[in-house]
């Protein structure tokens, strides 16, 4: 999912605290905005932390110069001949920059039907990604190559990454107890960063320091919770809320490192870009944060409510334009899905995260 | 029914008519002087309005107002993309217009951003007796939690920064510097911008009798003057532009890109101080864009939403919230509206939109031959050196001391390649602070107070 999407949801999930609502509006406190930060700090440490920490055994640093598929393929291959010998190794693939707005792009793939990887050299691109037209290596020799390995591939989906523009995809390949190599996608991305475990032990060191700097608020007897549980469980559940949107996915998380040591499998629903159930989470948070906001306001009730009809509420601003997201996220699929036979960057059974934009 | 008769059969409006094509005349005149604000001319016309005891009677005012606002809205797309941008919601779209540009496909990308700029009308229009019972709704609930909205968007303008680096070298703390090199000069940016917005705000070197214009030093130092300066030393000839005879574009683009640039536009007009750059970025982030062409025209949805709509929501009966400077303007004489100014209101906004489409067309290609026969560098040149005298006759040396160091902040994200959005703190900051009560807080402990 895109950063807003968990950003925002993470602000839903803490509106549904009225306690918070409540020191927003008396004490002018910016605690609703809290599940919005935790919510997208996974993402955060990943991108800005975690990558720098990956050491990669094998690097393909391809030459603009001297383009030659066959030597990316080669150097993939040794990767994967590593992982099959020895157990595991892991792989950076690199950008080639040629100006400051211009790139040359290449694909890699993994065939699960003939072992083999191959390897496409792409036009030139502009940092938006568009081609420039003519600019396609002429030399189907260097354009193209295909290298057999002694293995199978495990992947959990058709995949070829496109590398194009900033910093290249990672992956890792492991050896599975069948004798075939996993190919993970982006090894450093939702891992520890992405697990419960993390959000638990956040959640504790804030309750602590809540705890002791966090006094009293007015009227107590209000509430059920203490007003200085309300950091570490907005905190807990804006970061849950990033892991559960995550899992809706293919890539999966981590979910409770370092007690589980890879990620798992996601539920595949969608794409992590796809316009569509982006939109969707987006949307419905922003409904559930006005609806909140306007119920929990304090000293409301629901004759002096801006919204005094919840169900027409929900119906019309919620249930109707859900049907016409669905139908039109549905009707796209199956677009997509015609165009199947080319295991492209667009398959609609991708997740496409070669660069951070699109997380 | 009847209204609606009355409105129909009633010509007097017509003069109303009269005064939009003028606005939007006035506007194209303003558009094409490069980085000029229609905010700062219009401010100076209400000016002569009062100075000269012109008589003007205030639908008459509204209606030059609209046709201004609408008409800019549209037209100013064209300067941005040849001459460089204005303020923040236009260097937004500047990146990937000047990218259309140098491949020669500049007239395509100021037609596709105002076909989103029509987009835009047609959803206000279509909405406009939603937003009666809607924005009175949304104003109600979201009014004591304007603060910690504003909290939220400046927490995520940093947080969804990502680290631009090429991380080629085999040494990880390299790689880790290098691609925070940008996020630390977003971050560096964002800081001075917003002491600065803290000292113009409540300690400005701006005399008094132009108190009115305090805040154009600071725009036109971090917006307008880095890029003329980043033109003058970069840029050489425009490349020959292609004028097609029609755009390639298809109706799913076309609603795709105006839903999400609606979305953009409307946050931002709703919301004070956030601007049609920063609501671009979330709307783009919402709904996964990564198409340019959706991109660019989306834009144009954006930006008109964010100006026009910043004004519309001033007519909203029961409501008029002052959004936008152009609601600030003239809010001193307006008087209170009703739903039939409300829907003049609407009505004035299509037809001039329609106008200004109309004269986009001859006027962007008046502009290309301009830049294909005049040195864009010269172009910079003279902008500029109208630009410096223009902020002193204004704001004096003071203004022309506040522009010099907006000017040295401005060009940190320029230079570095980091977002100019976090320019945009030297307002979100000081007022986010102040909504929520720490104003006087900060002040003291900068020592302005």
């Amino acid at each position: 999912m895109k950063g807003l999407t968990h950003f925002v949801s993470g602000i839903a999930v803490a509106s549904f605290f009225p306690q918070a609502v409540h020191m927003a509006v008396q004490e002018k406190s910016f605690i609703l905005a809290l599940g919005g930060i935790f919510g997208i700090l996974p993402d955060t440490l990943d991108f800005k932390f975690a990558r720098y920490f990956f050491k990669p055994e094998f690097e393909v640093r391809p030459d603009p110069n001297n383009l030659d598929a066959k030597k990316i393929a080669e150097g993939v291959a040794e990767a994967v001949k590593k992982a099959a010998e020895d157990g595991k190794s892991t792989l950076q693939l690199h950008t080639m920059q040629l100006g400051a707005n211009r790139w040359r792009s290449y694909s890699l793939a993994f065939e699960k039907e003939t072992s083999e990887i191959v390897v496409e050299i792409g036009p030139e691109i502009d940092t938006g990604q568009l081609p420039f037209l003519g600019t396609e290596v002429k030399d189907p020799q260097k354009a193209v190559a295909r290298v057999k390995v002694d293995c199978e591939f495990q992947q959990d989906f058709d995949k070829k990454s496109t590398i194009g523009i900033m910093t290249g995809p990672a992956f890792e390949f492991a050896k599975t107890e069948d004798g075939k190599v996993e190919i993970i996608f982006l090894p450093w991305h939702r891992t520890w960063s992405h697990s419960f475990t993390l959000g638990i032990l956040t959640a504790f060191i804030a309750g602590i320091i809540a705890y002791f700097t966090v006094g009293e608020g007015p009227n107590p007897d209000l509430y059920t919770l203490p007003r200085w549980m309300m950091y570490p469980l907005i905190i807990l559940f804006g970061s849950a809320i990033h892991i559960i949107e995550d899992s809706t996915g293919f890539m999966g998380n981590n979910l409770f490192y370092p007690f589980t040591k890879k990620r798992t499998k996601g539920l595949g629903f969608m794409s992590a870009s796809d316009a569509v159930p982006n939109f969707f989470f987006v949307y419905t948070s922003i409904l559930c944060i006005i609806f909140n906001l306007d119920r929990f306001h304090p000293g409301q009730i629901l004759e002096t409510r801006a919204i005094s009809n919840p169900w027409f509420y929900w119906i019309v601003f919620w249930a109707l334009p859900s049907v016409v997201m669905f139908y039109l996220y549905f009707k796209g699929q199956g677009t997509k899905s015609k165009k199947k036979n080319k295991p492209d960057f667009d398959s609609p059974k991708m997740e496409h995260e070669p660069d951070v934009s699109v997380i | 029914m009847q209204t609606v008769l009355n409105l129909i059969l009633n010509p007097q409006y017509l003069i109303l008519v009269y005064f939009s094509f003028i606005g939007v005349l006035f506007s194209l005149i303003v558009s094409f002087l490069p980085a000029l604000h229609i905010y700062n001319v219009l401010g100076i016309l209400m000016l002569l309005v009062f100075h000269l005891e012109v008589a003007l009677p205030p639908m008459h005012l509204i209606a030059l107002c609209i046709g201004m606002i609408v008409g800019y809205s549209i037209f100013n797309t064209v300067p941005a993309s040849f001459f460089g941008p204005g303020d923040e919601s236009m260097s937004y779209y500047v990146l990937p217009s000047a990218d259309w540009l140098e491949k020669g496909r500049g007239y395509e990308s100021v037609i596709l951003t105002a076909i989103g700029s029509l987009g835009g009308i047609v959803i206000m229009a279509i909405l406009a007796p939603l937003f009666i019972k809607i924005v009175p709704i949304l104003k109600t609930v979201t009014g004591p939690h304007l603060f910690w909205i504003l909290g939220a968007v400046i927490a995520y303008a940093i947080l969804s920064e990502w680290p631009k680096g090429l991380s080629y070298s085999s040494s990880r703390l390299t790689n880790f510097l290098e691609g925070w090199k940008y996020l630390g000069i977003g971050l560096l940016t964002f800081f001075l911008a917003s002491i600065l917005g803290f000292i113009v705000m409540n300690k400005t070197l701006v005399p008094v009798d132009f108190a009115f214009q305090s805040i154009t030093p600071v725009f036109v130092g971090l917006f307008a003057i880095p890029w003329l300066i980043t033109n003058i030393i970069n840029i050489g000839k425009v490349p020959k532009q292609h004028i097609p005879e029609t755009v390639e574009i298809d109706w799913a683009l076309v609603y795709q890109g105006s839903f999400s640039g609606f979305l953009g536009g409307f946050f931002a007009a709703f919301m004070p101080i956030v601007t049609a750059g920063i609501g671009g970025l979330l709307s783009s982030h919402a709904t996964a864009q990564r198409d340019n062409r959706l991109f660019i025209l989306s834009y144009g949805t954006c930006k008109t939403v964010y100006y026009v709509g910043s004004f519309l929501l001033f007519f909203i009966p029961g409501v008029y919230l002052t959004r936008g400077g152009l609601a600030s303007i003239v809010s001193p004489v307006m008087f209170a509206t009703g739903y039939r100014e409300y829907f003049l209101f609407v009505a004035i906004m299509v037809f001039s939109a329609g106008i200004s489409f109309l004269m986009l067309m001859p006027f962007t290609k008046a502009c290309i031959r301009l830049v294909e026969k005049v040195n864009y560098k010269w172009v910079s040149i003279v902008t500029l050196v109208l630009l410096i005298p223009a902020v002193f006759k204004f704001t004096g040396f003071g203004g022309l001391a506040i522009m010099a160091v907006a000017t040295g902040i401005g060009l940190m994200p320029v230079l570095f390649q980091a977002r100019r959005m976090n320019l945009m703190a030297v307002l979100l900051v000081p007022v986010c602070v102040s909504m929520a009560g720490y104003g006087n807080h900060v002040l003291r402990f900068l020592g302005l107070i």
